[in-house]
């Protein structure tokens, strides 16, 4: 009995013209903790019971959407405040130094406002949000479970006289009058139900009932996301890893300036960047193998929006370069004085090869940008702006050696003094690739939290939990039988009511139909029943 | 009562002057647009489409300021037609964009922008064929003007995708931006109406509008104003197309003279209203409102003056700068921000004027207060998932280019605060029942938010999100 007038509070609310689905169980919600609440306070008041109602006190202030609202407008002037000042491991110091007075710098530093979002108030504040969605659903969830399990199926004559959309039809007896209601509803495409009971009887039929819990769905898929991002937080790093072409690695350097060493480590094989013809680039890509034990488990080309994921660690294309060396120096060869043939050879750095009995040559150095002083070559710079390759012929015989130099360096040393005359044909540079490396164990929770989010939004939105009852009333005075039909809906209700005046109609058309004496087996077998 | 009775026949008479007076003007304009093209002999190039679209847009915003100015119904009519006509035009400027540059336009805040006016044409005319809210387009109009003219200073050369753009999700990401940005803007248009119907206070309007034209033009003045009357406008280098940069990051400013003190004028007039509204309301005397009204209609005038001298002296023409020696020249596109701001002016000052001379006619020709407040709460229905998906997929392409989810970069920090503040909007709505008025300045603000995350940001913000 309790349950019933429950529900038809409920009801009631329901049917004020609240559209929301998280509004029905609000006002209730509130009644029923004012009634727990009145417990204690009636046994008189000792400390225990006092820390008691204290603590539902903060259970209640946290669960309303007071708070809730409250917390929100906190994290948006925040946040707003976070994009407002530099923040401090995206912008580098020297332009923080230049932006804010040092004094200014050190009061923003103190506060954490140059690093708003991972400053401890922040973070507490996203706590304090995420109790909140906890507290509001949980507080408002046993109410709605309970309306969503239980539906409300007979109406009885208090929620009768209140609703709207109704309509009362006059029909013969409650068994025309029945019948009609399930063939209309039928028709419409819902599948009514037929309720007996001792002292009463009538018709129920609804749809999309889960869109009651449309709200509960949306609140859970939030704190999934967040969780996910906890899990992130705590167990996650970001980091980089710079290869040059060939090299193999393992230490990430993150964040922090903190190295990090994998349990396996990459190998970048090839890096490259491809251009559009106005000379843009179009296209970054790098030739990455994971080794693990010293063997190749996996191997793939990223580009920028392509990363390779290896045991839940993600590497991503960010930046692409030359790394001041050289791959490999492509020269024709030929003996000075002679007519001997032209040779080609290929050198990387250091190599020797032997191009007569008595002649070896070696790639001995190379400069990617070189300066001249006193006769000797500097490396400059590491940029890839002048470069200079030095190598060495050596006779074994006679042990002299001669340098040769491209370009011709007159001031250091005569390339013309060596046995052999040489010619650069290409000069082949190496690359290096930078890598973002990120692992993110909790990004799973995240993404199906968005899932989630998604449907619930659609189930918020769009879904209507749409009711219609069919009572057959008898007038305690006429003795004249009608029948009383209902509808509610939780939302969009101008359209709910244009499908109830068709189901209005539809039960006109089958009471007609009925009385008319059309033939109908349905009849038969209720009636047999 | 006599003017009740005149009005049947005064129409007919009006009405036609001024419905024929924009075609002509859209003939003409149109004509002489073709003799450009026949001259170059490129009919459909992008440019001629996209100023078909502006002088069809701008005929629609004549037409809705028409129906303001005479109350004539038949404008409306013919504005929606316009309207039509410019949506066509827009729809074979975006199609001969996307043909060009090989991929959706949504790549630059050109291409942004010309999406997002598209949008909010075509959501105009749903809004006016399903809702019956004839006069939407009194708002949308001039968002959609401003939008076209800042189109047109814009940088509009078709880039090739730069390598963290190539990917689906550019295209579902701003396909779903777009849509979201425009049902905002939608749900503003109708809290604007609703607010009318509502029978809000004439003079609170005035309040509002005197309010925000004061905001621009003093911050204007408060930022560009320089010694002796100058306004600082950034230097532009007509060559690359882009600002000039003394160093990185900071940008050469050249002093326009005399145009600061037009400024401060201008900043002085437009506050009179707002003045003139406060004495009214601390003297209790409403014979101060009918002058704030004739100082409203004056500081259009010098509005409109400004805004000619600007254009005038900021399109061309070389002038001194304080940190480097000679002359640099500057034009409009190195100064979107006070163009937008002025025009904006302008426009909410018209609008005022609209309201304040054709209330009833706009009463008259809107659906009732209840069913705007429902279709305010309809429109940001539409709009809220909208951004959650437009965050998530975001976020999505974000960790496949950057490496992470969220990078509390500025402009993804601004879509939560957008999404933050609808998410406040309908938790109000539906557990506090939050209805009417109040939901009207939420959905407001909201729009507000959303506009400040889709310019405000990239203009002023630094950050990862540099495209648009």
């Amino acid at each position: 009995m309790r349950h019933l007038a429950h529900n038809r509070v409920k009801q009631g609310i329901m049917d004020s013209g609240l559209t929301g689905s998280f509004c029905n169980v609000l006002p209730v919600a509130t009644c029923l903790a004012e009634n727990v609440h009145s417990l204690p306070r009636n046994r008189g008041g000792n400390m225990a019971l006092s820390f008691i109602a204290a603590a539902r006190k903060t259970w209640r202030t946290a669960a309303s959407v007071k708070t809730g609202v409250i917390l929100l407008i906190l994290v948006v002037i925040l946040a707003a405040v976070g994009t407002v000042i530099l923040q401090r491991p995206i912008t580098d110091p020297e332009e923080m130094q230049r932006a804010y007075s040092p004094q200014a710098l050190r009061l923003l530093d103190a506060i954490g406002l140059t690093d708003v979002f991972h400053a401890w108030w922040f973070i507490g504040l996203m706590i304090l949000v995420s109790f909140s969605i906890i507290a509001a659903s949980v507080d408002r969830f046993p109410n709605a479970w309970r309306y969503y399990s239980r539906p409300y199926k007979y109406p009885d004559s208090s929620f009768r006289r209140a609703l709207h959309p109704q309509k009362s039809i006059a029909i013969n007896d409650e068994e025309t009058g029945l019948v009609a209601a399930e063939r209309a509803l039928h028709s419409l495409g819902l599948s009514p139900e037929r309720l007996v009971r001792e002292d009463h009887f009538g018709i129920f039929a609804e749809r999309h009932r889960i869109s009651e819990m449309a709200v509960y769905i949306v609140h859970a898929s939030l704190l999934l996301i967040f969780f996910g991002a906890i899990v992130d937080g705590i167990y996650g790093w970001r980091g980089e890893l710079t290869l040059n072409e060939g090299q193999t690695s393992n230490a990430i350097e993150l964040r922090d300036g903190k190295t990090r060493a994998l349990p396996f480590a990459i190998r970048c094989d090839a890096a490259g960047q491809e251009n559009y013809k106005d000379g843009t680039p179009k296209k970054w890509w790098s030739k990455l193998a994971v080794v693990e034990n010293g063997q190749d488990v996996a191997k793939k080309e990223i580009v920028v929006n392509d990363p390779l994921v290896y045991a839940g660690v993600r590497f991503y294309q960010s930046s692409f370069g030359l790394n001041g060396k050289v791959n490999k120096l492509m020269l024709n060869a030929a003996p000075s004085g002679g007519s001997g043939p032209k040779r080609e050879i290929g050198l990387a750095l250091n190599d020797t090869v032997v191009l007569d009995a008595d002649t070896t040559v070696r790639f001995a150095e190379f400069f990617p940008d070189y300066a001249i002083r006193d006769g000797q070559v500097y490396r400059k710079s590491n940029q890839m702006e002048n470069p200079a390759v030095h190598l060495i012929v050596a006779k074994p015989s006679t042990g002299q050696n001669y340098d040769v130099w491209f370009p011709q360096l007159d001031e250091v040393a005569d390339n013309s003094k060596a046995p052999y005359r040489f010619e650069a044909t290409d000069l082949k540079l190496s690359h290096f690739t930078g890598l973002q490396v990120s692992h993110e164990p909790g990004q799973w929770a995240v993404w199906s939290g968005v899932v989630l989010l998604g449907i619930g939004l659609i189930f918020v939105f769009y879904v209507v939990h749409s009711r219609f009852w069919a009572v057959p009333v008898r007038d305690e005075r006429t003795g004249q039988v009608a029948l009383w039909i209902g509808g509610s809906a939780n939302r969009n209700r101008d359209a709910f009511e244009q499908r109830f005046d068709q189901l209005v109609a539809a039960v006109e058309k089958e009471v007609n139909l009925i009385s008319t004496g059309a033939p109908s087996e349905r009849v038969a077998s209720v009636g047999t029943r | 009562m006599s003017r009740v009775k005149a009005e049947p026949q005064q129409p007919e008479a009006t009405g036609m002057t001024l419905i024929v007076l924009v075609g002509l003007a859209i003939a003409f304009l149109l004509f002489m647009a073709f003799l450009n093209v026949v001259k170059s002999g490129n009919l459909l190039n992008e440019s001629n489409l996209l100023f078909a679209a502006l002088i069809f847009y701008a005929g629609a915003g004549a037409l809705y300021l028409g129906f303001g100015v005479t109350g004539t119904e038949s404008y409306v009519r013919f504005a929606s037609l316009a309207t039509w006509a410019g949506l066509i035009a827009n729809t074979a400027a975006v199609a001969h964009r996307w043909y060009e540059a090989g991929h959706p336009p949504f790549a630059s805040v050109y291409e942004m922008l010309l999406s997002f006016v598209w949008t909010l044409a075509a959501l105009t005319l749903l809004a006016e064929r399903k809702y019956g809210v004839k006069v939407i387009g009194t708002v949308t109009m001039p968002v959609a003007i401003v939008g076209v003219v800042l189109m047109q200073l814009l940088r509009s050369d078709v880039h090739p995708l730069v390598p963290a753009l190539q990917s689906t999700w550019l295209h579902v990401h701003v396909t779903l931006a777009m849509l979201a940005y425009a049902a905002c803007a939608l749900s503003f248009a109708l809290a604007m109406m609703f607010l009318i119907q509502d029978n809000m206070k004439t003079e609170t309007f005035l309040a509002v509008t005197s309010a925000s034209t004061v905001a621009i033009y003093a911050s204007i003045v408060l930022t560009r104003f320089e010694g002796w009357g100058g306004l600082s406008l950034v230097a532009w280098n007509a060559e690359d197309k882009q600002e000039v940069f003394l160093s990185k990051g900071v940008r050469l400013f050249v002093i326009v003279p005399d145009l600061g003190w037009l400024m401060l004028l201008a900043t002085l007039v437009v506050a009179a209203p707002l003045v003139l509204y406060g004495l009214a309301r601390w003297k209790k005397d409403d014979s101060f409102l009918s002058i704030a009204n004739r100082a409203v209609f004056v500081s259009i005038l010098l509005q409109v003056m400004t805004l000619a001298m600007f254009l005038l002296r900021a399109r061309e023409g070389a002038y001194p700068s304080l940190d480097a020696d000679g002359l640099f020249p500057t034009t409009l596109a190195a100064s979107p921000f006070i163009l937008s701001g002025l025009v904006g002016g302008v426009f909410i000052s018209l609008l005022y004027l609209l309201l304040l001379w054709r209330r009833t006619d706009l009463e008259r020709l809107l659906p009732d207060a209840d069913a705007l407040d429902r279709i305010t709460y309809k429109t940001i229905c539409i709009a809220f998932p909208l951004l959650t998906l437009m965050i998530a997929a975001g976020a999505y392409w974000a960790n496949q280019t950057w490496g992470s989810y969220w990078n509390w970069d500025p402009k993804e920090t601004w879509a939560a605060i957008t999404w933050l503040v609808y998410a406040g909007y309908l938790h109000m709505r539906v557990t506090r029942g939050w209805r009417g008025r109040r939901a009207a300045y939420f959905a407001i603000l909201g729009f507000g938010v959303v506009m400040f995350t889709f310019f405000g940001v990239t203009y002023l913000l630094p950050g990862l999100h540099a495209y648009a």
